[in-house]
């Protein structure tokens, strides 16, 4: 059972801003929605979030660090889950998902919770003060496994939110710079290789589009203009509340999921945006906070594991609706609309506040 | 009990996470203060433009009135059904669904679509759609939503085929026509007069379009309206046609190919103008029928040429007015000269004939008209010479066109040794002169021998013309123009004009007897062949067109006509009794049917 003392440690702050966000979301989806045959979806959303706090509820009864000490039977598991998706429905090409009942479930999202608790516990095992590119090498391969399967649904996106996992458990555990620099180096060779023998044509035009390099016949720019046109014309205030034209005439694409902060910079403004991105630092702000509080390494690694992810998934969403980075399909935690990514969103948290109540415990 | 962990590197390295993810949020925040704030007007444009689309209103054309103010041209309101082409994926489909339930052939509309490359834009997939096609587009909006039905002023002809060449016809404007000054402002679709009256006002008559600014969601779908300017309607024109006179003169001249025109020789306002055959304009309004144009492009018998102005014909004996007032100007001859007609002419080696009415023994100028003696008008062509020939039929306004407000108007050809010498790179032959004195070896169009009666009415010479005006503005009328020929001239022409309409003359039957209306005329045939060869084959199509003009009344002209019927014989029995119908319907009286007009063989002058 849980500990009463376990409860006077929750951070209430951090579990607040978490689910304004999740509130904020459900009100976007419903505007950007509501006109449409998706019209019910806020509904659903605001079910996942309820569903949500349960299952975070539930997470804070098992301590973190008997998950962690599991972890390597749950990477088996991670593994398992993401070679079945292989034989799961094919959804626009991509095969990212299986069938539970009336929901399809994404496995990767959770396989983010799963890796951190993987690569936690293995690099707070290890006794050195520094490490080196050798010593990362194995928790790297076994993290670049699951981010492989992952890239191969395809699902580039949230394949690369284990990279920042990764990186910022390695650098905690002490990677020295040089090592930092020696990895940026093979980063660079690797995505070089990448380029020439692993990237999809569709997914170098992205690239090329972005950078200008390639004209765009067949409006391959048109989602990141339609999204620049909507959050630009915004401006200070926006144009209220479901009265966004981009995104209410359906020039916005996606705008319930990847593009869903569109929308809001499009209606709220920069006043929206400027209270969304402030919820979004408290969140990461507080949660790295937790890492400060943590009783032991691992929970610190927890932590910033997921942390590490979370902030790659709300920074790199937030610059592809401004159009700074190329498109990529990542959701923005808490906000865009989906099951799988709201549970694991809020699950994360759940992690963060696991580690937090149990700063004194035993 | 458990030893606590040395976290303080591990403390340190996660601060500078922390500050790391405050440092970028915070760029991020610059980012879209830029985006929003900064740069947010030039993106509220952007979202503006993506969503407002301006659908032009089609201004209704101007109204054409007769000079009784009776309606010519109108418009009325007609459905048209548009398929919008700005998304191609699903064009294919539509466009077989579509025509299936118009019942309408898919070849032609898909050779409307829009090429490769070009833009898209809204086809009109059916024109002037009745109103079971409206309600069956409209009640499949789900089904269609890129089709829609378009409320578009019709251009109506109530006279059809009746007024067809003088008020032309619109269609959409051509690529061709787009370049040309002629048509500037118009663009792409407009509907613009494509000849006659609307051509050649077509820019007064147009109007101004109207503007739907409508809102479009990404699919193109129409969801809203921003906003409306209102079409400006074309200022109506008043013409001098009198559509009761002109729907005289259709029926009169009938399907016989010819031609019939009448002016105000005071004035030169156009009274009637009519050739045959015709097309109906209401067809080409609702969009140009393939077959339906190239038949008539390839009629033989050109039913898209204005006869009245585009037609150019011998004169034949109708000349002899001009011959007159050169000989009588000249002081070749006076009223009371006469010569000898044995029936044949010979001079030069050459013999020349009088037509089958001689011999006509001695005759005096009066009788040399009224019976249309070639043989006098031998001697006096010889004595004038062709010089001072063509001299008076430049000036009585042959040879050049009349500046009618009509586009594409025939000059017709005088003859002279140095347009010979021009045209064929010949010496001027002095037989040559002998049969331009009456008339042939040259081309005249109808509406230049109209006028010429007018102005053996007159002595004026008018620019004809058929709009007085357009809105309130006036047609600027240059005035008649007094071309100095004596009064004793013209009484002489008149005294023999008079004479051939009177019983006995060779255009009787164009006379109005019972009345006090004199009626001045000369008849005319225009040689098809040669006489040797119209004796062996008097079949209709070497037959001449038959020609007569006249003037009345004779003290105070109010108008004068010209009538041609294409292989008709001989005037006074073809064209004639045209031109007495025409007469009696303006005066006011009942007219006398004589013979039908039927053809006869044997040129009669």
């Amino acid at each position: 059972m849980v500990d009463r003392r376990l409860l006077f440690n929750m951070d209430w702050v951090l579990l607040g801003a978490a689910l304004a966000l999740c509130a904020i979301g459900v009100a976007t989806i419903h505007s950007a929605t509501y006109s449409g045959h998706n019209a019910g979806l806020y509904l659903r959303q605001l079910y996942f979030v309820m569903i949500g706090i349960g299952v975070l509820a539930v997470s804070l009864v098992a301590d973190y660090r008997r998950l962690a000490d599991r972890s390597p039977l749950l990477y088996l598991l991670a593994l398992i889950l993401l070679v079945a998706v292989f034989f799961g429905p094919t959804i626009a090409n991509t095969k990212r998902w299986f069938r539970l009942g009336p929901v399809l479930v994404q496995p990767s999202e959770f396989v983010k919770l799963v890796a951190a608790l993987f690569v936690a516990k293995v690099f707070s095992e290890s006794k050195k003060d520094t490490l080196g590119l050798f010593d990362i090498a194995l928790p790297g391969l076994a993290v670049g496994i699951l981010a492989v399967l992952i890239a191969a649904e395809p699902d580039l996106g949230t394949a690369a939110c284990l990279v920042p996992l990764f990186l910022a458990v390695a650098f905690l555990a002490g990677l020295r710079l040089k090592a930092i620099l020696g990895l940026t180096i093979v980063a660079a060779m690797l995505g070089a290789a990448a380029w020439v023998f692993a990237l999809q044509d569709y997914q170098k035009d992205r690239v090329y589009i972005f950078i200008g390099a390639k004209k765009d016949p067949k409006g391959k720019g048109y989602q990141s203009d339609q999204s620049k046109i909507a959050v630009g014309s915004g401006g200070l205030t926006g144009r209220g509340y479901k009265q966004g034209t981009q995104a209410q005439l359906g020039y916005l694409p996606a705008r319930h999921t990847d593009f869903i902060f569109s929308v809001l910079a499009e209606e709220i403004g920069f006043v929206g945006v400027v209270v969304v991105l402030g919820l979004y630092l408290l969140v990461l702000w507080r949660g790295l906070e937790t890492a400060h509080l943590a009783r032991d390494r691992v929970g610190a690694f927890l932590v910033v594991g997921i942390m590490g992810a979370l902030s790659f998934q709300v920074i790199y969403n937030v610059a592809m609706v401004a159009g700074l980075v190329p498109v990529k399909g990542l959701p923005l935690p808490f906000m865009t609309y989906g099951g799988s990514s709201v549970l694991s969103s809020l699950l994360a948290i759940g992690l963060v506040l696991n580690v937090r109540m149990r700063r004194f415990a035993n | 009990m458990r030893i606590y962990e040395d976290l303080r590197a591990v403390q340190t390295r996660v601060t500078v996470l922390q500050y790391a993810t405050v440092a970028l949020i915070g760029v991020l925040l610059v980012i879209f203060w830029h985006l929003q704030v900064v740069r947010g007007r030039y993106y509220r444009n952007l979202a503006e433009n993506n969503r407002r689309r301006n659908v032009p209103i089609a201004a209704p054309r101007g109204v054409l009135l007769d000079r009784n103010e009776q309606i010519l041209v109108e418009n009325r309101p007609s459905f048209n059904v548009v398929l919008s082409t700005e998304r191609t994926d699903e064009l294919d489909g539509t466009v077989g669904r579509l025509s299936q339930l118009l019942q309408l052939g898919e070849a032609p509309i898909r050779e409307r679509l829009p090429r490769r490359g070009q833009p898209a834009r809204d086809v009109i997939i059916k024109a002037d759609a009745n109103i079971d096609d409206v309600a069956a587009v409209k009640a499949r909006r789900l089904e269609f939503p890129d089709a829609d039905v378009q409320v578009v002023p019709l251009r109506s002809y109530p006279l059809g085929a009746g007024a067809a060449h003088v008020l032309g016809y619109v269609g959409e404007v051509n690529d061709q026509q787009l370049q040309s000054h002629a048509y500037e402002g118009a663009e792409a679709g407009d509907v613009v007069g494509q000849s006659g009256i609307e051509q050649q006002y077509n820019r007064s008559l147009m109007g101004k379009d109207g503007l739907r600014e409508v809102i479009v969601n990404s699919r193109g779908a129409e969801v809203g309206e921003a906003e409306t300017r209102l079409p400006i309607v074309g200022p109506s024109a008043m013409l001098s046609l009198d559509a009761a006179l002109q729907a005289t003169a259709v029926q009169a001249l009938g399907n016989r190919p010819g031609a019939a025109v009448a002016l105000d020789p005071n004035t030169g306002e156009i009274l009637l103008m009519t050739s045959v055959p015709a097309f109906d304009p209401n067809r080409f309004a609702k969009g140009m029928d393939a077959a339906l144009w190239r038949g008539l492009l390839t009629d033989p018998d050109t039913p898209l040429i204005n006869r009245v102005i585009q037609g150019q014909y011998a004169p034949g004996s109708v000349f002899k007015i001009v011959t007159t007032i050169a000989a009588l100007e000249e002081k070749i001859i006076t009223p009371e000269t006469t010569f000898h007609c044995p029936g044949v002419y010979t001079k030069y080696g050459n013999e020349f004939h009088c037509h089958q009415g001689g011999p006509h023994g001695t005759v005096n100028l009066t009788q040399a008209i009224a019976q249309s003696c070639n043989v006098y008008f031998y001697n006096v062509g010889v004595k004038l010479e062709i010089e001072r020939i063509a001299r008076y039929a430049k000036m009585l306004g042959l040879g050049q066109v009349t500046g009618v407000d009509l586009p594409q108007e025939a000059a017709g050809v005088v003859p002279s040794p140095e347009w010979k010498m021009k045209r064929f790179k010949q010496p001027w032959w002095p037989g040559e002169t002998v049969t331009v004195a009456i008339g042939q070896g040259m081309t005249a169009t109808a509406l230049q021998l109209a006028r010429l009666a007018g102005i053996a009415a007159t002595g004026k010479m008018v620019t004809p013309h058929l709009v007085k005006r357009v809105g309130d503005t006036p047609w600027p009328s240059p005035g008649p123009k007094d071309l100095g020929i004596k009064p004793e001239t013209l009484a002489a022409l008149h005294r023999g004009m008079q004479a051939v309409v009177a019983p006995g003359g060779t255009g009787w039957r164009a006379g109005l007897p019972g009345t006090s209306i004199i009626v001045c005329g000369k008849t005319g045939s225009a040689q098809v062949v040669q006489r040797s060869r119209l004796a062996k084959d008097a079949s209709e199509e070497n037959q001449p067109h038959g020609w007569f003009v006249a003037f009345a009344p004779m003290d105070k002209p109010r108008i004068a006509l010209a009538v041609m019927v294409e292989h008709g014989g001989s005037g006074g029995q073809a064209a004639a009794p045209i031109a007495h119908e025409i007469l009696a319907k303006f005066f006011g009286v009942a007219p006398v049917r004589t013979t039908p007009p039927v053809v006869i063989a044997g040129p009669i002058g």
